[in-house]
């Protein structure tokens, strides 16, 4: 793999996939907390 | 509008324009004026990717889509993080290697000629007719708060951007809108800090969010179900978020000239992939933000009177039509049910707030009253001036018109400027690259020597000029303006991205079967839109748009892959 064709940050692609989708998860449950509590 | 509020839109205007101007040196070649040298760090990458999402469509109908329909908005973006993944695993490296001017060149590589032109075409048409309306948008500013021209008001607000766009190119894109995106952050969350600067003193920042959400504002995530099962036609819930979303993201920021012009102006790989990752990161919490200002507003006009309709202009003209005597009696009744909502919650102690007894109950059901009162006038408006009766549009704006202080209107005017121009800037230089890379020079001017720095620049300019004649035509649009250019996206997006992905994951298909489906799938996606208004198609299914995007992806994909099979290997 070129120097410059590497996963940015990370080793692999499956770390920035956990990520996003740990990411997305929080949101979720962040944006599901507000709704019950405000709603 | 004072002189001060005057000098702020000028000062800051004219600044982007100079310093636009001042970033257009580059090298007179293609390689300068689409993608400035491939020069480009991440963090300019994901401004620029920023700016050129976040148009003044976000930030209009963003506030009021909140205003009107609640948080539930943000899922819409839910799918973006993961297609930032996608994108960077498979398309940046991809067309870095190849060192293509637009995605669609990859299509000649992979498939063959017909199909590049097929897919550049419906960029084009997308593009180009979206573009407009992000001119028309910002119009509708000038137009409604000024009573200015909405037709000069078009021309005005498409020329100024075009002077930088013409003369730098992507470059000149690139810094003006780092400095455009810095600048909105800054009145945006200035605006929500003067929001709850201007509630009652008792009403603080969670319980104006308590009075929005007892009044359904708060619903930031719904599960699209009904009392009959899972709604198809919901147009906002987690599902059609994370799903449609995504394949929405993947096909603007996969495909989209807009995008992909982008992100290909940076240094190399890495910093390709480092934008677009990090904006999926940031995009989800923005946007949440964007949508929380609505709600702060809502909140603000619980407690203080709001007009019947946002867009003054339309009560105006109901005032001088033959129906200002039923506008008399239903301002008066509205103005009553105004008054007794402001003096409940006027007395209201905010531990009120937190239990959901008799007094959600009242509110609620005075909210429905005024409901049915801008219900009404809508009625009567739509009858007395044959006007699109909607304000979602206005709502942010006549707020900043009436209660923002001297300065800060100013600057919130301006910025929803900024935000146009960074958009439409994008915009232009990817429909100028799109037209003298995938066509240009292809179809007119292969065997003719030509300057192509200075025939690029005129297609910008050329594009500039028809966004401008789109957007005399938006007036005609009904609903919200962020939802209109998302409907457009829907109806073509699907489709490229089908035909991206056929490229990329399915190596047995070939160009004719990929393009035989992608006519076939347009056609259908289109009549499945517009199923309500052919009676012979009641029958197909009601969806909605964001749906689209998957099926039209999908269709392409199942669709070349049977007719591969069953026409073209047996041959």
């Amino acid at each position: 793999m070129d120097q410059k064709d590497k996963v940015p940050l990370f080793k692999s692609w499956t770390h920035w996939y956990v990520l996003v989708i740990g990411f997305l998860i929080v949101l979720i449950i962040l944006f599901s907390w507000i709704t019950k509590t405000f709603a | 509008m004072t002189a001060t509020d005057w000098l702020v839109i000028i000062l800051v205007l004219s600044g982007i324009i100079v310093y636009g101007l001042y970033k257009s040196r580059t090298t007179k070649n293609l390689d300068g004026y689409f993608l400035s040298n491939r020069s480009m760090p991440w963090w300019l990458v994901l401004l620029s990717i920023m700016g050129t999402q976040a148009s003044a469509i976000t930030f209009l109908s963003g506030p009021g889509q909140a205003y009107a329909d609640g948080m539930r908005f943000v899922q819409y973006y839910f799918g973006i993080p993961l297609a930032m993944v996608v994108i960077s695993v498979t398309f940046v490296p991809i067309f870095n290697r190849l060192k293509v001017y637009t995605a669609y060149e990859f299509l000649e590589q992979r498939f063959d000629s017909k199909t590049r032109t097929f897919t550049s075409f419906l960029f084009l048409l997308q593009r180009g007719l979206s573009t407009g309306i992000s001119i028309y948008a910002p119009s509708i500013i000038l137009s409604a708060l000024f009573g200015w021209d909405i037709f000069w008001t078009n021309i005005g607000m498409g020329g100024f951007l075009i002077i930088y766009t013409v003369s730098g190119g992507a470059r000149a894109v690139a810094y003006t809108q780092k400095i455009q995106i810095i600048l909105i952050f800054v009145a945006m969350f200035l605006a929500g800090w003067a929001i709850i600067g201007l509630l009652p003193q008792h009403i603080g920042f969670t319980d104006a969010l308590r009075v929005s959400g007892k009044l359904g504002r708060m619903n930031v995530i719904t599960s699209g179900h009904s009392g009959s099962g899972f709604d198809w036609n919901d147009r906002y819930n987690i599902w059609s978020g994370i799903i449609g979303g995504f394949f929405l993201s993947l096909s603007y920021f996969g495909t989209d000239q807009s995008q992909v012009g982008r992100y290909l102006t940076a240094q190399n790989n890495r910093e390709s992939k480092l934008g677009l990752l990090i904006n999926g990161l940031v995009k989800v919490p923005m946007q949440f933000f964007i949508l929380l200002v609505g709600v702060l507003v809502f909140a603000f006009y619980q407690f203080n009177p709001s007009p019947l309709s946002f867009n003054d202009s339309l009560i105006t003209d109901v005032q001088h039509s033959s129906y200002r005597d039923s506008l008399k009696l239903l301002q008066a009744e509205y103005d009553s049910v105004n008054g007794v909502r402001q003096k409940l919650l006027g007395d209201l102690h905010p531990e009120q707030l937190r239990q959901d007894g008799a007094f959600g109950d009242t509110i609620r059901k005075l909210n429905q009253r005024t409901e049915f009162y801008k219900a009404a006038f809508k009625k009567i408006s739509a009858k007395a001036t044959h006007k699109d009766p909607n304000d979602t549009n206005y709502v942010f704006l006549s707020f900043v018109k009436h209660h923002l202080p001297i300065g800060l209107k100013g600057l919130l005017i301006a910025i929803i400027f900024l935000a146009a121009w960074g958009s439409i800037a994008a915009a232009l230089n990817s429909l100028a690259a799109s037209t003298v890379v995938d066509f240009h020079q292809r179809f007119w001017g292969r065997n003719k020597p030509v300057n192509e720095y200075r025939i690029s620049r005129w297609y910008t300019l050329g594009w500039g000029l028809f966004s401008i004649l789109i957007a005399q035509f938006s007036t005609k649009l009904g609903q919200s303006l962020i939802e209109a250019v998302n409907v457009l996206g829907s109806l073509f997006y699907g489709v490229i991205l089908g035909i991206f992905l056929v490229a990329f994951y399915m190596k047995r298909v070939k160009g004719t079967a990929t393009f035989i489906a992608a006519l076939v799938v347009e056609v259908f996606v289109v009549l499945l839109f517009f199923n309500e208004q052919i009676p012979q198609l009641k029958w197909l299914p009601d969806i909605s748009f964001l749906w689209l995007n998957a099926i039209g992806a999908l269709g392409v994909a199942a669709l070349s892959a049977l007719l591969q099979a069953f026409f073209y290997d047996r041959k």
